[in-house]
C-alpha cells in the first residue's frame, strides 16, 4: 500500500495502487493511470525509504553471504556482548574471530554445543585482551557450559589461531568482583553492622590479595576463592569489633555472592602468613595472637608488609627444602630466634622459631610421600631384544579347565 | 668443576679424541679396560673432578659394553669421557690450570653428543649445566602384529585380558614385567603403554606379540615405533608463573582457572611442558630420550630466571 497522504501528481487523486506490470512493482494512480513509482532498485529493507541509514549486517547482502550456522552464532556473539554491557568495539573483535574461527578447518565439524561454546570463547578471549575481567566461570554460567567442554574449546581456540592471550589481571578482578557484593549501600535485608564503604573496602582487598601474591597463595590457585576470602578478611579487619563473629559462609549469604569451597582453605592459608607476619611486629608480640584476633591488627600489618615478610620469613635454601616439615608453634610466645635476619642455620631452630622458608603450600605440606624411585639397575638394564621365555607367557594363558568354566558361566 | 669438565673437553681438540682411528686407541683399551667396568671408580689422581653427577652415563656405558662387544668403535666413543681425565693425567697435569679456565667455546658442546647410536644424556652445555636429569615415566608405542584378530577369542583364553565391546572396540591386556597395559585391536594393530624406557617398550610389546601368537593367530611383529615419551624432574625451587608468562607470552598458556600449571609449547625440539609452581615439570610429547633432556637443558635457565627471591 502507498503511504498515507500521497496523491498523484497529475490528477490530485489519493487513489494509489500498487499495480505490477510484468512482474515490476509500480505504485499507480487509479484515476488518471499515471505511474507515481516504479520497481524497487535496492535490495535493503523497506526502511531505506525512510532514508535511514541500513547498517551491512542489517542488509541482505551479507546474509547471503554467510551460512545460517555462522549467523546464528554471530548473533549469539552479539547478544553476548550486550548481556555484559561490553563496549561496541569489543563485539566487533569478538565477531571477527568467531568468523575466522569458524572458517578454520579444525572448527569445521565439531558439534552444535561446541560451536556455541566458541562464540562465548571469542568474547572471553576478546575481553581477556583488552584487559577486561571476565573469568571463565562466568561465560560458562552464561552458556550453561561445562567447564571442562569450554576449557578444550578455549585451548584448541588459542593454539589454531595463534592468539595470544594476557593474563587476568588480578586487581581489576577484585574490583569487578566486589562490584557485585551487595555490602556497599544499606538495604532491608542486610544489617546495620555489615554496610561498608567500598572504596576502603576494595583498597585493603586489593592490598590483601597483593600479599597472597607475594607469599605464594595465588600462584596456581583459582583467583576467586582468594578474592573472597581476601575481602571477607577486608571487611571483618575495617570493622572487627561487631564482625569478629561473622563465619564466612553467613558473610557470602548476606553478600549475595557465591562462596566457592577452596575459600575456606584460602582463608586459612591467609590468617597463617598473617599469624607468623604479627609475630614480628614488636608491639603484638605481647598479645597471644590467634586467628580471630589477628584480624583485628591487619590493617597495621599491612602497613609494614613489607618488613615484615622480610622477617617473618627466610631465603629457603634448596637442599632443606625437602627436608622441612613445620610443626606450628605458637605464634604468641616472644621469640629471641626470630629476631636474626636471614637463615637459621639448622632446619630445629626453624621449626621452634616460627620462621619458614617463603614457599607455596604446596611444597610445605606435601600431600604425596615423594617417590624418590630412581631407576633400578635391573630395569635400565632392559635391551628389548631379550629372549622371552614359555613359562612366562603361559602363566598369562588359561587352561582349558579355566575356559570351559567360563565359558559356562558367561554363555560367551 | 663442571667448567674443569668443560675445559679438558676444549682442551681435547686439536687431539680430536672423536676421531676412531687414534692411534692410541689399543693401548688406552687395555690399561683402562678397568674404568669401562667399572666406572664408578675415578683413579685418585682425578678427585678434582667428580663424574657422580652423571649416573646415566656409566650406566649406558656398562649396558653398551655388555650387549656390543666387540663393538670397539662403540666401547671407544662411550669411554671418552672418563678416558678424557685419564688422558689428561697421561699429559701433565700442572699444565691444565682449572680455576683459571677460559669460558669453554659452544664447540666443545657440540663435541657431546657423540654418535646417535648412544642415548647417552648430553653431558654439558655451553653454559653450565642443570645436574638434573629428567626420569622417564612413561613411554607409549606402536606395533602392527599383521593378522586379523578375534577379540572374543582372546579374552577368553587369556587371564590378563578384559574385553568390554560396549565400552572399546579393543582388548585391554596387561602384563607384569614390565608393568605394562597394551591395547590390541581388531584389525592386528596394538598400543602399548606405561614402559619406563625405550627397551622396556619393546620387550613389552614382544610379550604382548608373543601372548598372541600363543592363542595361536600367526602374529608377526612390524613397525614397532615410539610415539610419545613422557618424562618429569623437580627443579627444587619455587616458579613464579604470572612472570613466565609475561616474557613468553608466545610460547606460553597460564590458566589458573583451568589448570594450576603452565603450559609452554617449546618449539625446538617440539615438546610440551607443564610447569608447576612447586617447581615439578612435566615433558611430554616426545620421540627421543634426547628431545626430553634437550628440552630440559632449555627450559632450565629460563626457570631459574624465575625463582624469585623472597
Amino acid at each position: 500500500m502507498a503511504a498515507p497522504g500521497r496523491r498523484c501528481p497529475g490528477c490530485g487523486s489519493a487513489e494509489l495502487l500498487e499495480d505490477a506490470l510484468y512482474a515490476q512493482q509500480q505504485l499507480v494512480c487509479a484515476a488518471c493511470g499515471c505511474v507515481l513509482a516504479e520497481g524497487l532498485l535496492t535490495t535493503t529493507y523497506s526502511e531505506e525509504e525512510h532514508r535511514r541509514e541500513v547498517a551491512y549486517s542489517q542488509s541482505t547482502g551479507q546474509k547471503e553471504q554467510l551460512s545460517r550456522c555462522l549467523q546464528r552464532g554471530i548473533r549469539r556473539v552479539q547478544d553476548l556482548c550486550k548481556v555484559l554491557q561490553l563496549p561496541t568495539v569489543f563485539e566487533e573483535t569478538a565477531v571477527s574471530y568467531f568468523q575466522r574461527a569458524m572458517q578454520h578447518p579444525a572448527f569445521h565439524l565439531v558439534s552444535l554445543e561446541k560451536k556455541e561454546l566458541l562464540g562465548g570463547c571469542c568474547v572471553f578471549v576478546t575481553c581477556r585482551q583488552h584487559n577486561w575481567p571476565l573469568t571463565m566461570g562466568t561465560i560458562c554460567s552464561l552458556l550453561y557450559a561445562k567447564q571442562e567442554l569450554f576449557a578444550g574449546v578455549f585451548l584448541s581456540l588459542q593454539k589454531e589461531l595463534g592468539l595470544s592471550v594476557p593474563a587476568l589481571s588480578l586487581a581489576d578482578l577484585v574490583k569487578t568482583h566486589l562490584n557485585s557484593f551487595r555490602l556497599f549501600q544499606h538495604s532491608a535485608d542486610i544489617p546495620a553492622p555489615f554496610v561498608e564503604d567500598k572504596e576502603k573496602m576494595v583498597a585493603r582487598t586489593l592490598q590483601i590479595v597483593e600479599l597472597a601474591g607475594e607469599t605464594w597463595l595465588v600462584t596456581g590457585r583459582h583467583p576467586i576463592p582468594i578474592v573472597t576470602a581476601a575481602a571477607f578478611l577486608a571487611w571483618q579487619s575495617l570493622q572487627p569489633g561487631t564482625r569478629l563473629a561473622c563465619p564466612l559462609a553467613r558473610f557470602c549469604r548476606v553478600a549475595g555472592v557465591d562462596l566457592p569451597p577452596p575459600a575456606h582453605l584460602r582463608l586459612k592459608e591467609l590468617l597463617e602468613i598473617l599469624l607468623r607476619m604479627a609475630s614480628q611486629l614488636a608491639w603484638l608480640r605481647v598479645f597471644k595472637l590467634d586467628k580471630k584476633t589477628v584480624v583485628k591488627h591487619i590493617g597495621d600489618l599491612l602497613q609494614h608488609r613489607i618488613f615484615l615478610l622480610k622477617n617473618a620469613f627466610c631465603v629457603e635454601e634448596e637442599e632443606e627444602q625437602h627436608a622441612v616439615a613445620l610443626g606450628e608453634g605458637s605464634p604468641g610466645s616472644p621469640r629471641a630466634v626470630a629476631q636474626e635476619k636471614g637463615c637459621p642455620v639448622g632446619i630445629k631452630h626453624r621449626q621452634e622459631g616460627g620462621t619458614r622458608p617463603l614457599l607455596p603450600p604446596c611444597l610445605i605440606q606435601p600431600r604425596k610421600r615423594l617417590r624418590m624411585a630412581a631407576p633400578s639397575a635391573v630395569d635400565s638394564a632392559v635391551s628389548g631384544d631379550e629372549p622371552i621365555s614359555d613359562s612366562e607367557i603361559e602363566q598369562y594363558l588359561r587352561g582349558p579347565e579355566e575356559i570351559r568354566a567360563f565359558s559356562k558361566a558367561k554363555a560367551w | 668443576f663442571k667448567d674443569d669438565l668443560s675445559t679438558s673437553l676444549q682442551l681435547f681438540t686439536p687431539m680430536s679424541p672423536y676421531d676412531l682411528d687414534l692411534p692410541i686407541q689399543a693401548t688406552e683399551d687395555v690399561v683402562f679396560s678397568s674404568q669401562f667396568n667399572q666406572p664408578k671408580e675415578l683413579p685418585t689422581d682425578f678427585s678434582s673432578v667428580d663424574l657422580s653427577f652423571l649416573p646415566d652415563i656409566a650406566q649406558d656405558n656398562k649396558e653398551q659394553n655388555l650387549s656390543k662387544d666387540g663393538n670397539e668403535t662403540q666401547k671407544e666413543l662411550d669411554g671418552s669421557i672418563p678416558r678424557n681425565e685419564d688422558s689428561s693425567g697421561i699429559m701433565d697435569e700442572s699444565s691444565l690450570s682449572y680455576p683459571d679456565a677460559t669460558q669453554p667455546s659452544p664447540e666443545a658442546s657440540g663435541m657431546c653428543p657423540l654418535t646417535p647410536m648412544t642415548p647417552m644424556t648430553p653431558a654439558t652445555s655451553a653454559s653450565e649445566s642443570s645436574g638434573i636429569v629428567p626420569q622417564l615415566q612413561n613411554i607409549v608405542s606402536t606395533v602392527n602384529l599383521a593378522c586379523k584378530l578375534d577379540l572374543k577369542n582372546i579374552a577368553l583364553h587369556a587371564r590378563n585380558a578384559e574385553y568390554n565391546p560396549k565400552r572399546f572396540a579393543a582388548v585391554i591386556m596387561r602384563i607384569r614385567e614390565p608393568r605394562t597395559t597394551a591395547l590390541i585391536f581388531s584389525s592386528g594393530k596394538m598400543v602399548c603403554t606405561g614402559a619406563k624406557s625405550e627397551e622396556q617398550s619393546r620387550l613389552a610389546a614382544r610379550k604382548y606379540a608373543r601372548v598372541v601368537q600363543k592363542l595361536g593367530f600367526p602374529a608377526k611383529f612390524l613397525d614397532f615405533k615410539i610415539q610419545n615419551m613422557v618424562g618429569s624432574c623437580d627443579v627444587r625451587f619455587p616458579i613464579w608463573l604470572e612472570g613466565l608468562v609475561l616474557t613468553h607470552q608466545q610460547f606460553s598458556s597460564y590458566e589458573p582457572e583451568l589448570f594450576p600449571g603452565l603450559i609452554y609449547r617449546m618449539v625446538k625440539p617440539r615438546i610440551v611442558l607443564l610447569i608447576f609452581v612447586s617447581g615439578k615439570v612435566v615433558l611430554t610429547g616426545a620421540k627421543e630420550r634426547s628431545e626430553i633432556y634437550e628440552a630440559f637443558e632449555n627450559i632450565y635457565p629460563i626457570l631459574k630466571g624465575f625463582k624469585k627471591a623472597s
